[in-house]
């Protein structure tokens, strides 16, 4: 099963994908976390992020960038957050894809869909502020739209998540 | 009538063809203002708003005039009042006019969609 959760800044869109994947019963669970720890504020969200999976038997793996080379076990359940983090990765760091960046994020979850028994997605409201952006700004809104339209397709099920509240968007 | 509303880069547009099979489409971005009284469906239904405020008029009347004028007309629109309210006042009532037409069209319209990640929710 391949879930999409989407939702604001601080919806529990991270809560209820963590008790999307223990709804799915025991397994071999796979944490893919996406954000590259720049500063103090990062490392504390990640700290936070941990302390809330301590007890739920995840086993975290880092991915930057190149999605589509991860190895994950055959099988498992597989939790990636954030999607925008990702984007922001491929797009900006030295080594990730740039203006390739939908088509090495696509092939990336391709890939996991080929590994994982069971893939959560988790990815961000960020598109309904109305703000005229900067063109580089507007480029990361329309790679991610795009991506997320992508997963959309493909999903199973989408799930908007708001004040904690999930909101079906496909089933 | 139909309206599709949602954020911005969501797959909109493409969901819009699907349901209304329509292949010409206005463009709200570029076309003139009797447009909305003629063509068949509309995208960038919001710049065509912020586009006749540009030219000073006044647009509070717009719903009616599509129910009246086109009424079986599909327009597609970006949701944007989910942010911080803008600093410009040019802004502030481009993108609260955005939301009450739309408010008013919805209510006139047999169908509305929201469209999140590509997939269109009927929410009336």
């Amino acid at each position: 099963m391949f879930r999409v959760i989407t939702g604001g800044s601080g919806s529990g869109k991270s809560a209820y994908a963590e008790q999307c994947v223990l709804d799915l019963g025991p397994a071999e669970r796979i944490y893919v976390a996406t954000m590259y720890p720049y500063d103090e504020e990062c490392h504390a969200r990640i700290a936070r992020h941990r302390q809330m999976r301590s007890r739920k038997q995840f086993s975290t793996v880092e991915c930057y960038t190149g999605l589509e080379c991860l190895q994950v076990p055959a099988g498992s359940v597989v939790l990636l957050e954030c999607m925008s983090n990702l984007v922001a990765n491929e797009m900006y760091q030295e080594q990730g894809a740039g203006e390739g960046t939908v088509e090495a994020v696509t092939a990336g979850i391709d890939s996991l869909l080929g590994q994982a028994g069971h893939l959560v997605v988790v990815t961000n409201e960020i598109f309904s502020d109305g703000l005229p952006y900067d063109e580089e700004t507007a480029r990361y809104l329309r790679y991610l739209g795009e991506i997320n339209a992508r997963m959309g397709y493909l999903a199973d099920a989408v799930t908007e998540v708001v004040c904690g509240i999930p909101l079906i968007i496909k089933r | 009538m139909i309206l599709v509303i949602g954020g911005a880069f969501q797959g909109k547009q493409r969901f819009a063809r699907e349901i209304s099979g329509l292949e010409h489409w206005a463009d709200g971005q570029s076309c003139g203002k009797e447009e909305l009284d003629t063509c068949d469906g509309m995208i960038h239904f919001h710049e065509y708003i912020r586009n006749r405020l540009g030219e000073g008029l006044d647009c509070t009347g717009i719903p009616e005039r599509v129910a009246r004028n086109n009424p079986h007309v599909v327009l597609v629109a970006n949701e944007l009042g989910c942010g911080v309210v803008p600093v410009d006042a040019f802004d502030r009532r481009y993108r609260e006019a955005v939301g009450r037409i739309c408010t008013g069209l919805a209510a006139e319209a047999e169908a509305v969609y929201r469209v999140v990640c590509g997939i269109g929710v009927r929410i009336k």
